[in-house]
């Protein structure tokens, strides 16, 4: 271990800083840089890995941490521990896999993550790192063990990460965990030694990444995929030795009917509820089965981005805990995931619960139709089945129903089944939202409006009453055959978190092309002959905006044509070499600084 | 798409390159197996046509020089100080054979002791046992004999090919090491293996070695792939005569068999 010493960052960024602010260490991630320290490259991808354990007097509790420098603070130490383990007594006797998120203590330097985030332009926006979140994901295996004082093996493998890749990091973990449970530590120091030599996570490239004698394929989405493909752009060899390699079909997407076949019918009511980011919270046997679900319930709206928070498993001894379940205000807008008993009581005043038994594997799909009065999930095992007053704005898709229905009958492959259905909420999902897409690039101003000697226009506001004008002839009845309340829908929409945090990453986008059109326009003048018609004062002044501009277009990546930055600063050298030989000296010093 | 970069140009073989020694070489044909030129020249070589990959892995002693071998072939790197393999390297490294694409996966395994626990973890599907030891130490020698009874436990010893090779060749003079490849041979041919000595320092040997090790993997694979296909065709000639359940028992059977 001596050998992977505490990684000095604060060295390694003057060397960055000596190689000029050009080079960013997600640069020298890819290429491989001699900058790169040990750790780096597994930072990439995870922020540590911790065993939690059973103490027989201290509870759960963290026995390894890897790398050992890796910073956890106590609440997030005590978070881990309660998350890790299972928190019924449902019976996990065996292996069990699942995933919890949860919030990152604030006031936490700032890590290399932050680093990294060139990354995360190139995703599509339900991947993208959320700065306030950790995911865990756990391998728990309990089993009988005569030797040990309780009487069982209890024991959690843990993979800390701002990634949300939950099929791949399950992959990984089933390799690592087992491994690592029969031999102890050496098999964890050299997990974490081949995860240090992984490329780093760039989205849009074929990944092989070795791990315990296999080599890993997958490639991360980028945000240019058109939605719905992902899963056809890897090559999957008919190579099944898994021994060599494994070839990862997705990263991230669960298996989304064998999630919903407890709930199958009311899948039309569900995307609503999520899409308008209705308090929500599945009741599941086990944390595997309620965080598979949470994960379902949240990307079921994919190509949006479910914008507030989610716990694929949550726990009564979670710091959120007396936020989330407090009977004196309304209960926030989130999805739970519980397995405990007694939040069958804490939580029976939410409005929308959804409770699964055991997901069968056959995918078999329960006969009853209607969705259950809340005022009967007062005792503790309750049925399976969507409790919820709540009546949704449109109407079910029977035919989608049918479809699937069809295929459980003929023994259709699960994945089969699992694309037909991911396929119907993309549509949903996109007829819901182009009407919204094509109203808000009409808040775009004309290009004619665009002057480089006017600062550039502003956008026009958003107007409920416009947008919903536009239903009329350009709504989602173009492209859904799906009949009901569609207006009332949006209404609806328009009050949610998820309206919000979409509308802003529009708004930035467009803010930024308006910017990048200015600095093109900008860019078109002749700006000597300008300099030449105007005082000294003003030509400085004009010095002193484009290069703030061009600063900010580096720093924001404007979606510039790709010469504009480098005619930009030929501008600039120009009109400075115009001027007089003292203030060239002083304009150009202002560079460096 | 993901589309692979073309393979380099000084990866690829168009001849079967040649062993070090007759005396303990693999085979002393001096081309490839007819069967393999004429299944690569009409490109039904099935899975090996697309992307094949096969496994090699590097065992032996603590600091015998198994990474710096790697590390001049696939990085044409060498360096003098000493660092020890935490777990395992790896390294892909992509061939062109007989122009199919055809890719190596180098597992370098380390030497230390508190490693060997899960090293099983990682030997698993080889197709291909690099044993390596120090021409400058005869213990090291004498401990691949271990090495490979450790590797073999996790594999097929009838199909796995193994490469028994003495680096650190700059390092004995000619009088030692005319000494300790008569050692070697003997080990070599005891374990049926294929005998080289090399030095990652000058690079002497180590493109020849890695070449002949891509080329006898890739034969090997082709070959296994052919048989593979020809009894899937006698299946399908069962498939005729008999019910689905049947044909599942009897191909399962079979194989079983095989891979005793």
């Amino acid at each position: 271990m001596a050998l992977w010493g505490i990684p000095r960052l604060e060295e390694r960024n003057e060397r960055l800083q000596d190689q000029g602010p050009s080079r960013s260490l997600a640069e020298a991630l890819c290429v491989g840089n001699s900058l790169l320290l040990p750790w780096d490259r597994f930072s990439a991808w995870l922020h540590c890995i911790c065993v939690v354990g059973f103490d027989l007097e201290l509870g759960q509790a963290v026995e390894v941490l890897y790398p050992p420098h890796s910073k956890l603070t106590d609440k997030e130490k005590t978070n881990i521990c309660y998350l890790s383990f299972p928190d019924s007594n449902a019976g996990c006797l065996g292996d069990t896999q699942f995933c919890f998120r949860f919030r990152q203590s604030s006031g936490r330097k700032v890590s290399l993550h932050c680093l990294m985030d060139q990354f995360d332009k190139d995703l599509p926006v339900y991947l993208k790192k959320d700065p306030a979140y950790y995911y865990g994901y756990v391998y728990f295996r309990q089993v009988r063990d005569k030797t040990l004082k309780r009487g069982y093996f209890q024991k959690s493998l843990v993979m800390i990460s701002k990634l949300p890749y939950i099929k791949f990091f399950q992959t990984v973990l089933k390799k690592i965990a087992p491994e690592y449970f029969e031999k102890s530590d050496p098999c964890l120091e050299a997990a974490c030694s081949d995860i240090d030599r992984w490329p780093a996570p760039c989205p849009g490239t074929m990944l092989n990444l070795p791990i315990m004698g296999v080599v890993i394929k997958v490639r991360i989405p980028t945000c240019h995929d058109k939605p719905g493909t992902t899963t056809q752009l890897i090559e999957t060899t008919p190579q099944t030795d898994a021994h060599i390699s494994i070839s990862l079909p997705t990263i991230h997407e669960v298996d989304l009917f064998r999630c919903f076949s407890p709930v199958f019918l009311h899948i039309q009511m569900l995307w609503e509820l999520v899409l308008l980011g209705e308090p929500l919270v599945v009741m599941a046997p086990t944390p595997s089965e309620s965080s598979e679900t949470v994960l379902a319930l949240v990307s079921c709206i994919s190509p949006l981005k479910y914008c507030s928070d989610f716990r694929p498993y949550f726990t009564i001894h979670d710091t959120e805990f007396k936020e989330y379940t407090t009977r004196t205000q309304a209960p926030p807008p989130v999805i739970l995931g519980v397995t405990n008993p007694f939040f069958a009581k804490t939580l029976q005043h939410w409005p929308h619960i959804i409770r699964i038994g055991d997901i069968k594997l056959a995918g078999e799909v329960p006969k009853q139709v209607k969705v259950k009065k809340l005022k009967n999930l007062k005792t503790l095992d309750s049925k399976p089945g969507v409790y919820s007053s709540y009546k949704p704005f449109l109407n079910r898709d029977e035919e989608i129903i049918k479809q699937l229905h069809k295929g459980v009958q003929q023994k259709r492959p699960s994945e089969a089944q699992n694309a037909i259905l991911r396929r119907h909420f993309l549509e949903l999902t996109q007829s819901f939202i182009i009407p919204l897409e094509r109203y808000v690039a009409s808040l775009m101003p004309l290009q004619k409006s665009i002057s480089p000697w006017k600062s550039p226009p502003q956008l026009k506001s958003f107007s409920q009453d416009e947008f919903m004008k536009t239903l009329e002839k350009t709504g989602p009845q173009l492209t859904s055959r799906l009949k009901g309340d569609w207006i009332g829908l949006y209404r609806q929409f328009l009050k949610s978190s998820n309206f919000d945090g979409w509308f802003r990453t529009r708004w930035k986008e467009m803010t930024q092309k308006l910017e990048a059109l200015h600095l093109e326009a900008l860019c078109d003048e002749d700006l000597l002959v300008w300099i030449q018609k105007h005082t000294e004062v003003e030509a400085v002044d004009l010095v002193l905006k484009l290069k703030n501009k061009l600063m900010w277009a580096i720093a924001e990546h404007l979606p510039v044509k790709p010469d504009t930055v480098a005619r930009l600063q030929m501008h600039i050298d120009s009109i400075i070499s115009a001027l007089p030989e003292d203030l060239q000296g002083i304009l150009l010093k202002t560079d460096t600084a | 798409m993901s589309v692979l970069p073309p393979v380099r140009r000084d990866r690829i073989v168009g001849e079967l390159p040649q062993c070090f020694k007759k005396e303990a070489s693999l085979h002393s044909r001096t081309s490839f197996h007819p069967k393999v030129v004429s299944a690569c020249q009409e490109q039904r070589t099935g899975t090996v046509g697309r992307f094949k990959i096969s496994k090699i892995i590097v065992v032996g002693d603590l600091s015998v020089g198994k990474t710096c071998l790697i590390n001049r072939f696939c990085k044409n790197t060498f360096d003098k100080n000493y660092k020890a393999t935490i777990g395992v390297d790896f390294e892909m490294e992509r061939f062109e054979v007989l122009g199919v694409p055809f890719s190596l996966q180098l597992w370098d395994t380390a030497g230390q002791e508190r490693f060997k626990c899960i090293a099983s973890t990682y030997y698993r599907g080889a197709q291909a046992i690099i044993i390596t030891f120090d021409l400058s130490n005869v213990v090291s020698l004498e401990h691949t004999r271990q090495w490979l009874q450790d590797a073999l436990k996790e594999n097929d010893p009838s199909s796995v090919l193994l490469f028994l090779v003495g680096a650190k060749k700059d390092l004995s003079s000619p009088s030692q090491y005319v000494l300790i490849e008569k050692d070697a041979l003997k080990v070599a041919k005891e374990m049926k293996a294929e005998y080289w000595a090399i030095s990652s320092l000058t690079g002497e040997n180590v493109k020849e070695f890695f070449f002949r090790v891509a080329s006898l993997t890739f034969e090997s694979s082709v070959l296994a792939e052919l048989e593979k296909r020809s009894a899937r065709n006698i299946g399908e000639v069962v498939r005729i005569n008999s019910n689905d359940s049947n044909l599942y028992m009897t191909t399962k059977k079979r194989k079983s068999k095989c891979c005793k």
